[in-house]
């Protein structure tokens, strides 16, 4: 890195930081000029693009380098639009954000193809389920997962991609706060590991802690770094949309898993199915999504399954008629035993002795007062 | 001269013995009161001096001295006004103390003279049932319960002309408690048969009211928490002549018992509001220390509606009186236990919005909810032998119904299973003795490996395994099953018992 670079760098990381700033702001100040240029401007009160003279005062108060020192210790690079080491597939975005932060292995971002796993963060384990399972899958089939650390869907694609072992694809994260403050906070030991392996990123300086704006924000990051987004599952009005909305917004495949008609979780993924989007069972359907995309074609056509017929469910003994009847009154979505209770006309008592028996043939998953089909 | 008139003050839900002692002498006329009087009893000088005046007595224009013995306890209430008038009667020649021997008196005065009843006149008669009680009309068949005898008088001149013997002893014009005597109480706010679908939580009600065990019902707003809780106390049956005695006292001290009412017959409900102070709640306010509605629920059923906004000090006050059965207030004025063995029911939602349980239909922050389900202490969690997720019921159960039982058929029910818990030597099944479980409430080869299990995985504890075992032995009651516990009835009793979980609506395997 030259000196200039450095300096570029450097001034670029102050501009962040300035209380008060935004994506757009930024972009503005940095719209065709140097950073070390536009921040003597934005010093000297000067600055075109900030002619109220806002971000005068609190840039007196800072030094570049010392701002720039703290970026190194703590492992974040700050990359800029144009420069070496920018996300490809971020150049020519409208909403590239001028600066971005990166922890861990920046060639992550090269690598292709990669496919953005999103979904709401009050998931049902069935949706935990398929993110981890794609997650999974994904990496092992060297697919960059990417996607936002957060909660729920996030979190399980996360998960699933660093279980694919050793030579699977690393995977890639969009955070909203800034990269020294894990968020949420159970999630603190994933994201160093996400870090670790492959790489996280933010366009919000460090120490910016969450804030309900900046994860919609991101979802276009998200949504731009991917070849194809996949929504797992999503309550009618959640966040993961936003990413759907941005990926459609810029021609990119949306896929979408389809869930129960009665899941609330699975709402909004539904509506995006009904909407035109691909349904996608498992990593193989993602699979085909991500070859037809890199070959340029549209994806209104049904997508042919590579994998085949799955295998039928397995289910209770078919002599246990009293087993049978409680299986086929459970849901593959959460079930409360009130409901099976009416189903099924059984007594409570026979109720539950069945529901234990098919829970310790790991064919049910029990709740606190609900089962669902394992 | 001197008089000394038996009397008796309340503390907690007990009634104190006091001497009420007036000593008349020359010197500047005016009355002292010694002896700890509180606010109601120091006033009780302008009450009486009118009371005298309006009843045609004279007051005497000398030095009136009253002191209530045992001079070291406190002395509350207006009951005192009586024996005060009699003792200065009796102190300044008024009236012949020969005739008031034997007597004791208990009773506020009114300014015209009338005698007025005063709140916990059954417990007040208790220390002085061999003598013969004096109190106000109402009071006399509240009085009478305590088995001494009583009479009463209108007014004061009535009074003193009856010890005199003067005029006869007559029976006040209200007749005698006849049926049930609290009528108002025996009418329950409704029949479960009101209760919609909700199976599940209708069982664990069941089981709440046959096996004594207490109950959480978990649900989201609307789900009719409330209206099943309310409909438990119809199922409970008719209290025994000793708790009815208890009830009684307890109400009558709380000043809750009606005139004219007999002995307590129905089980007490009691529903205090969520911000209902520790001092409401376990009793001891006021100098009498008047009882709780934890006392007051002794017998019955204490409701707490909405578990999580009450205070976290205030639930953790009921951990020894659902451990003992009793509850021991002690303040600077003194000591008192009373008798608070109840059966708690709470309903909460389970988490802030309130739809949380099945999984993806909750959108609070996990931290939010993990806070919420943290307002509730372990330990007292572990005192909830039942606890259950109550489900909005569905638009086809409401539009049309399957008739739910009645409160008269699951009443049967319930007194069948307090039969066969009565017949093992105790009221209730949650009362078994962990000793004699392996005798009442044996299991099969095939439960015992279940509760293996179970133990082996950590979801149950050793403690859990007790209460497993005393819930299922009452589904087995009720479900007349005798002998030893099979697989159904223990599988039934760890899904009744819900955990901590089903606040969270985590998975749990």
């Amino acid at each position: 890195m030259s000196a200039a670079d450095g300096r570029d760098r450097a001034c670029a990381a102050a501009l962040l930081g300035l209380p008060g700033m935004t994506p757009v702001r930024l972009a503005r100040l940095l719209d065709g000029m140097r950073p070390p240029v536009a921040w003597a401007a934005v010093r000297a009160g000067t600055h075109p693009a900030d002619p109220s003279r806002r971000f005068t005062g609190p840039a007196r108060l800072v030094e570049p380098d010392e701002v720039h020192r703290r970026y190194q210790d703590a492992g974040v690079t700050v990359l800029l639009a144009g420069r070496a080491g920018y996300p490809a597939a971020l150049v020519g975005d409208p909403g590239a954000p001028a600066v971005l932060c990166a922890s861990g292995d920046t060639g992550v971002l090269e690598a292709r193809p990669a496919v953005a796993v999103v979904g709401t963060r009050s998931a049902t384990p069935y949706g935990a389920r398929v993110a981890a399972e794609l997650g999974r899958r994904l990496a092992a089939a060297q697919v960059v997962v990417v996607s936002g650390l957060a909660r729920g869907i996030d979190a399980a694609a996360h998960s699933g991609a660093l279980t694919a072992g050793p030579g699977a694809a690393p995977p890639v994260a969009v955070v909203g706060t800034g990269l020294d403050v894990p968020y949420p906070k159970e999630n603190r030991v994933l994201w160093a590991r996400v870090s670790s392996t492959g790489a996280v990123l933010s366009e919000s300086s460090l120490g910016t802690r969450a804030r309900p704006m900046v994860f919609p924000a991101r979802n276009r990051i998200i949504a731009a770094l991917a070849d194809v987004v996949v929504v797992v599952e999503s309550h009618r009005s959640g966040g993961s949309l936003y990413t759907a909305e941005a990926a459609a917004r810029r021609a990119i495949p949306v896929c979408a898993v389809p869930g129960s008609v009665h899941s609330a979780a699975s709402a909004g993924t539904n509506e995006l199915l009904i909407e035109g989007c691909v349904p996608v069972r498992d990593a193989d359907d993602v699979l085909a999504a991500v070859a037809l995309a890199r070959q340029g074609r549209g994806m209104a056509a049904p997508v042919p399954s590579p994998s085949g017929r799955r295998a039928p469910p397995g289910g209770p003994d078919p002599a246990d008629r009293v087993q049978c009847s409680v299986w086929e009154a459970v849901d593959d979505t959460p079930t409360t035993v009130e409901t099976v209770l009416l189903r099924t006309d059984l007594s409570l008592a026979a109720l539950t002795a069945a529901g234990e028996a098919l829970v310790d043939q790991g064919l049910l998953t029990a709740g606190a007062g609900w089962w669902s089909r394992a | 001269m001197i008089a000394s008139i038996p009397s008796a003050v309340l503390l907690g839900v007990d009634g104190r013995p006091v001497s009420v002692e007036v000593h008349v002498s020359n010197g500047l006329p005016g009355l002292t009161m010694v002896g700890l009087p509180d606010t109601a009893v120091r006033e009780s000088r302008d009450r009486v001096r009118a009371a005298l005046v309006s009843s045609g007595f004279p007051w005497p224009r000398r030095r009136i001295t009253v002191n209530l013995a045992p001079s070291g306890m406190r002395k509350a209430g207006a009951g005192l006004d009586l024996p005060i008038a009699i003792g200065v009667l009796v102190a300044s020649g008024v009236v012949d103390p020969a005739a008031v021997a034997g007597f004791a008196f208990v009773g506020e005065l009114g300014l015209d003279g009338s005698v007025r009843g005063v709140p916990g006149t059954l417990v007040l008669a208790d220390p002085l049932a061999d003598l013969r009680l004096v109190v106000a009309e109402e009071g006399v068949h509240e009085a009478r319960l305590s088995g001494g005898a009583c009479v009463s008088a209108p007014t004061l001149s009535e009074v003193v002309a009856r010890c005199a013997g003067r005029r006869p002893w007559s029976e006040p014009p209200t007749a005698p408690p006849t049926g049930d005597p609290n009528g108002a109480e025996g009418r329950w706010p409704g029949d479960l048969a009101d209760v919609l679908g909700q199976p599940v939580a209708r069982r664990a009600l069941e089981a709440a009211a046959a096996g004594g065990h207490h109950l959480l019902l978990v649900g989201p707003p609307g789900a009719g928490k409330t209206l099943l809780a309310t409909r438990l106390a119809g199922l409970l049956p008719d209290l025994d002549i000793p708790t009815a005695r208890d009830v009684t006292r307890i109400r009558s001290a709380a000043g809750e018992l009606r005139p004219g009412a007999g002995l307590v017959a129905r089980p007490p409900f009691r529903a205090p509001h969520h911000g209902v102070s520790a001092v409401a709640l376990i009793g001891g306010g006021s100098a009498a220390m008047r009882p709780g509605e934890i006392g007051l629920a002794h017998g019955g059923v204490l409701f707490l509606d909405e578990l999580g906004e009450f205070p976290a000090a205030v639930l953790d006050a009921l951990r020894q009186p659902l451990e003992e059965g009793i509850i021991r207030v002690s303040r600077s004025r003194g000591s008192i236990t009373y008798p608070a063995r109840f059966l708690l029911v709470a309903a909460m939602n389970p988490c802030p919005c309130g739809d949380a349980g099945v999984p993806g239909s909750c959108r609070c922050a996990p931290a939010a909810r993990a806070r919420y389900a943290r307002r509730l202490s372990g330990p007292l969690l572990d005192r909830f032998d039942l606890a259950v997720r109550v489900e909005r019921p569905s638009a086809s159960e409401l539009v049309a119904p399957r008739p739910g039982e009645a409160t008269a058929i699951v009443a049967g029910r319930v007194r069948d299973a307090r039969r066969r818990a009565a017949e093992r030597g105790v009221p209730v099944n949650a009362a078994l003795a962990v000793r004699d479980l392996d005798q009442v409430a044996p299991v099969d080869g095939a439960a015992r490996s279940l509760l293996e299990r179970h133990l082996r995985a950590g979801r149950l504890s050793a403690r859990g395994l007790h209460r497993v075992r005393r819930l299922a032995r009452t589904l087995a009651d009720l479900d007349g099953a005798d002998g030893t516990l099979a697989v159904p009835h223990l599988t039934e009793a760890l899904f009744l018992r819900g955990s901590r979980a089903l606040l969270l609506g985590e998975e749990v395997r």
